[in-house]
């Protein structure tokens, strides 16, 4: 049973949670692109005047108040599709205000955040607190929980399995309460680099987004066989662009520098040409760029590869299924059936699906971008376990990530970028998370 | 658990089961002569096919088309463009029987992969591109004839076409089976193992599915959609040359609102109008579908208008099915 206030609750559809003060953040925006900030937060409800004309002005001065009050400086007058993602997100929180919300629910509000964004918005969090707004705050990311909580539940298939005190908790209780046994370890990747033995070197390589202006300077790196290799750099510092280049997802937008994937020249045309050359990504948004949620595991996972397990252009099914099946083995993805829709998966065994079959097409090169978003801590552990596993096996892996423990937890070196040109590298042995993050604000010399 | 399973190959196979329905209602209805039903007759049920089976090849075309995430609104077109184009190579031009149907049905599969690069290559949305295909084939059939039809006579003087031609008006194994059903079932069969046992075909589902995904998995998106573009107009132009043999005639404006019948029987076959969804057995079963509740009404003398109603309401019906099909958000655990 839901109570609000004490008084018990049912509610059939949004529109009645609402009208109970109850408000959600949703991890996808639901603002539209080219209306502005305040023809968002005023959305099928816009103020009129005393002769039932619609009245923009005064539209646009409650919204001013509405963002004001929760601390924020933006632009009610901006179409929201000019907006960053954090900005997007405050919209979404000055809506939710606008419609007197008392409980608000925010899910994984920073997931696409940058560390900037990501204290804004807690000061906004922080200012709603003190307005007397109850939130309920789902997060993978154990640092915000500590940070924003005063109480934290964990749930596991449906179900409370723990409750802690936000101030005392520790990432290891956490984990072991949502995965239900003790994490040995989460970061269990040891790899044995070789030093002299280049998969990729990158010299002074200018990535030039469609839209966007040229860079001076270029990125320079190198990732050696059976070496992981991270990319830091905050959002827009030209990660995802650099993996992209790399596979030739953008073609075009190199203007500068040169490539050497096993000592020969590389400049890919294509997805299709990198795949074939050796090299292997697992995108960012899986939802998006990854899969095709209504079709089987087994059509997911072995896509990269059906032309190469057909002969003649006809491919044997049983081939098809033993490919599929044992990828799915030795990533421990857990499923009924491969024939399962593979939007029925977690998000966690979707992201294994997805790297299954970057690794079906044996890659000498791996590029991730945020393989572990929005995945739970169990299978987190497993990803890092799986690449560790296919480092030693001499594959050269390129990892971007927006998260500092991951990257000083599973890789040996780590490149900075800071408007698409690398600014720093460490050698994660001797770097923690503290440098990086200085780093990728610009904080170090 | 099981029950569910049930219902997804219900949903799956909607359209078999919705032309068993029908079919079993038309057995009902079926006016009766000497004690048999004029329905059932071999000779009435092997009308119903020839009826579909200009409509039904289009529909094979369609379905890839559909599945890749597009629509081909010119195949009518091409059907004139192609019925003229056999009509005036073999009288006019008295070409022999064989470069006069391969060069038609280049002429098909060229204005297709044209289509195909212009959506797939420079993204132009296919119903855009195509909506411009469908004038200029029209534009183009009218050109050739002149305006006006051109009628086919048979024989080995000048202007006249080879006899073999006329074969697509008739029946084969002892006359019973008509040329034309028999086309179709080939096209149709073809399609079928096609889209089941090809690599290409995993490509076909996996861009319908998502474009994005599939591009970044290594699936030449670009290729393959200007291919089902291709094989689609190549079967447009083979329906335009079977439809010529039937009537002995090139019309340059046949064919047209073929497309839309084309679209219907796919739709009403269970293929996903937003694509990577459908098998090629849904949309020969849709064309049938639609071919039993025709001939059943003919048989009992309904006004074809009212024809007209029953496939539009059938359409719906069809399309409403679509939304109950349990989908992945009800995909148990």
């Amino acid at each position: 049973m839901i109570r609000i206030g004490g008084v018990p609750v049912r509610f059939a559809r949004p529109a009645d949670a609402q009208r109970a003060g109850v408000a959600m953040i949703h991890q996808e925006l639901d603002l539209v692109p080219a209306l502005s900030v305040a023809e968002n937060v005023f959305l099928g409800r816009e103020p009129h005047t005393r002769y039932g004309v619609p009245d923009p002005k005064r539209m646009v001065r409650a919204t001013r108040a509405l963002l004001e009050q929760s601390g924020v400086d933006l632009d009610a007058t901006a179409p929201v599709e000019r907006l960053r993602t954090g900005e997007q997100q405050l919209v979404t929180i000055a809506k939710a205000l606008s419609l007197n919300a008392r409980i608000l629910i925010m899910d994984e509000p920073t997931s696409a955040l940058s560390p900037r964004e990501v204290e804004r918005l807690f000061a906004v969090i922080d200012q709603l607190r003190t307005a007397g707004v109850a939130l309920v705050y789902i997060s993978h990311r154990m640092e915000e929980i500590g940070r924003v909580a005063d109480r934290a539940t964990v749930l596991r298939n449906g179900e409370v399995v723990a409750e802690f005190a936000a101030r005392e908790l520790t990432a290891s209780q956490v984990a072991e309460a949502m995965v239900g046994r003790p994490v040995q370890q989460m970061f269990t990747t040891e790899t044995r680099p070789s030093e002299d033995e280049h998969v990729l070197m990158v010299d002074e390589l200018v990535v030039t987004p469609k839209a966007g202006r040229r860079e001076p300077a270029g990125i320079s790196l190198s990732v050696g066989a059976g070496e992981i290799v991270g990319v830091a750099g905050l959002l827009g510092s030209g990660r995802t662009e650099l993996l992209e280049a790399l596979y030739g997802a953008s073609p075009g937008t190199i203007t500068g520098g040169r490539i050497q994937l096993n000592g020969k020249e590389y400049r890919p045309r294509s997805p299709r040409d990198a795949l074939r050359n050796g090299v292997a990504f697992v995108p960012e948004d899986r939802r998006i760029s990854g899969l095709s949620l209504d079709h089987s595991v087994l059509a997911n996972t072995v896509l990269s590869v059906v032309d190469a397990l057909a002969r003649f252009g006809v491919v044997a099914a049983g081939r098809e299924r033993e490919a599929a099946h044992n990828a799915a083995a030795q990533l421990g993805v857990k499923l009924r059936t491969l024939a399962d829709p593979v939007g029925a998966l977690s998000g966690g065994n979707q992201q294994k699906v997805v790297l299954g079959r970057a690794l079906l097409t044996k890659p000498q090169l791996l590029l991730l971008d945020e393989p572990t978003r929005g995945v739970d801590v169990g299978a987190k552990a497993e990803i890092y376990r799986i690449l560790g596993e296919v480092a030693q096996t001499g594959v050269g892996i390129l990892l971007a990530s927006s998260e500092p423990a991951e990257l000083v937890g599973v890789c040996d070196r780590v490149v900075v970028l800071r408007g698409g040109k690398t600014a720093h590298e460490f050698d994660t042995a001797l770097a923690g998370e503290g440098e990086l993050l200085a780093a990728s604000m610009g904080d170090v010399r | 658990m099981t029950g569910r399973r049930v219902l997804v190959t219900l949903f799956r196979f909607q359209s078999v089961f919705g032309l068993v329905v029908v079919f079993a209602a038309a057995i009902v209805f079926s006016p009766s002569n000497d004690g048999a039903l004029v329905f059932l007759g071999a000779d009435n049920l092997l009308n119903v096919v020839r009826a579909i089976s200009e409509i039904g090849i289009l529909a094979v075309g369609m379905t890839l088309v559909i599945l890749v995430g597009g629509i081909d609104l010119s195949v009518g077109s091409v059907v004139g463009l192609a019925s003229v184009g056999v009509a005036e190579l073999l009288t006019t031009n008295d070409w022999a029987l064989l470069p006069a149907v391969f060069a038609i049905l280049a002429l098909g599969l060229g204005f297709g992969l044209v289509q195909g690069v212009a959506s797939a290559r420079f993204r132009i949305q296919s119903f855009i591109v195509t909506l411009a295909g469908m004038q200029i084939a029209r534009g183009l059939a009218r050109m050739w004839s002149g305006g006006e039809g051109v009628s086919i006579t048979y024989g080995d003087g000048p202007g006249q076409a080879p006899v073999a031609f006329s074969l697509l008006g008739e029946r084969t194994f002892n006359g019973t089976v008509p040329i034309p059903a028999l086309i179709f079932v080939v096209v149709a069969a073809l399609a079928m193992v096609l889209l089941r046992v090809s690599a290409f075909s995993r490509h076909i589902y996996a861009i319908g599915g998502n474009e994005k995904a599939a591009r970044l998995s290594g699936v030449p998106v670009v290729r393959v959609k200007v291919l089902v573009f291709g094989i689609c107009g190549l079967l447009a132009a083979l329906a335009g040359i079977v439809h010529a043999g039937q009537l002995n005639f090139g019309g340059p404006n046949d064919g047209s609102g073929y497309e839309l019948n084309a679209i219907a029987a796919v739709v009403i076959g269970g293929t996903s109008l937003s694509g990577g969804r459908g098998t090629v057995l849904g949309t020969v079963a849709g064309a049938l579908l639609v071919g039993v509740l025709d001939n059943i009404l003919q048989l009992n003398n309904i006004d074809s208008n009212v024809q007209l109603i029953v496939v539009g309401v059938v359409i719906v019906f069809a399309a409403g099915l679509q939304r109950l099909r349990p989908g992945r958000a009800q995909a148990g655990p």
